[in-house]
């Protein structure tokens, strides 16, 4: 015999079984909110107490030779003296897509497409597009080809993803004139708002052999139902 | 947790880099800006970005071509501007940010028609809502 008390809890597993799920839906299109000041500042609390945090996120930009406090080394430095920012404009360098370690910030939308074993952001700068994997796999092995979105495997931590990022090629740190290497390792924790509208995330890299110790950013977007991103089909020769 | 100032600064300096595939502060001056007034020759909306090629007299009374260029057109797209939106002939006068190197270069913040008809492209502060 079920007591009522047992059958109105049934009933509202029943009515509300995804209510969890709910905050953990990451699905739709999502537009870079600039922010004043964090709105998801619990998160950026959460972050390692030696991660620095770099403040260039969607809108912002460090200046020329500002490289936010970060300890650069020999290499990073030499490759900033021997870098040629005349090619940025040029053909050869015009289209050569950043990696996930400066895409996410980029003031440019996503969509996001979420199932229970697997996510997928379709980015709109460079048409850029990101796999993680929820099922539990682990990375490849260390000689396996690393691309510009790398490998990602992710796991909920109540209603925090949280994603491992390795594998990844090469590409601008913050666009100031040296690259990340391909030994960067990312970690991310991803985080909705109560009420769903407002995605946050932070991403925490080590990579010795660019900078010492951990960096980090943070940043937010907006949920826009309805809207899509545009192709970005980047152009080679638009400045010729 | 150790954290830069950039955000500071570029508030102290009014500014709002939008950065897209190459850096806006090594190649332009974010915190001047300049005013020229020419006819169109051509615009490509193509990302990375847009260029606005026009003729813009100099005080001789000889033209002298200059290059605009623009933030990425899927950010302007959204704010209204298109592929047609300015052309060959049009008359405009367009206020932005000089190039580093003194060429006869810059990135628009605002552009008006002879009409009085106005297109913002890289803003010069932080709304919330800027992309």
């Amino acid at each position: 015999m079920i007591s009522v008390c047992t059958r109105w809890y049934i009933v509202v597993l029943l009515l509300f079984p995804v209510a969890g799920f709910a905050q953990r839906d990451l699905s739709g299109f999502w537009t870079v909110k600039l922010e004043r000041e964090p709105s998801g500042r619990a998160l950026i609390d959460e972050l390692p107490s030696d991660v620095l945090l770099i403040e260039d996120t969607g809108g912002g930009e460090l200046a020329s030779g500002e490289y936010g406090g970060l300890r650069l080394t020999e290499r990073a430095r030499l490759e900033i003296e021997n870098y040629d920012y005349g090619a940025e404009l040029r053909r050869e360098k015009a289209c050569d897509a950043p990696s996930v370690v400066f895409y996410m910030q980029a003031p440019f939308p996503m969509e996001v497409y979420a199932g229970r074993d697997l996510i997928v952001l379709k980015m709109e700068y460079f048409d850029m597009h990101r796999v993680i994997f929820l099922d539990g796999r682990d990375h490849p092995p260390a000689d396996a080809p690393h691309s510009k979105s790398g490998h990602s495997v992710g796991y909920w931590d109540g209603n925090t993803l949280v994603v491992d990022t390795t594998h990844i090629a090469p590409g601008t740190f913050m666009n100031n004139g040296f690259e990340h290497s391909d030994a960067i390792h990312m970690v991310e924790r991803f985080r909705l708002s109560e009420d769903g509208s407002t995605l946050w995330l932070t991403q925490v890299y080590e990579d010795a052999s660019t900078f010492a110790g951990l960096a980090g950013r943070y940043m937010a977007w907006t949920r826009v139902p309805g809207e899509y991103i545009y192709p970005y089909d980047c152009d080679p020769s638009y400045g010729e | 947790m150790r954290r830069t100032s950039a955000l500071l600064l570029m508030s102290c300096l009014g500014i709002a880099p939008l950065s897209a595939h190459h850096s806006f502060a090594v190649h332009f001056v974010p915190d001047e800006r300049i005013t020229i007034e020419g006819v169109v020759t051509e615009f490509r909306f193509r990302n990375p970005h847009g260029l606005i090629f026009l003729n813009v007299g100099d005080p001789d009374g000889a033209e002298q071509p200059w290059r605009v260029e623009t933030n990425s057109p899927n950010i302007l797209r959204r704010r209204g501007w298109a592929a047609d939106s300015i052309k060959p002939g049009d008359h405009v006068t367009i206020e932005g940010y000089p190039a580093r190197d003194s060429a006869r270069l810059m990135r628009v913040y605002r552009l008006q028609f002879e009409d009085g008809r106005e297109m913002i492209g890289q803003r010069p502060s932080v709304p919330q809502d800027e992309d």
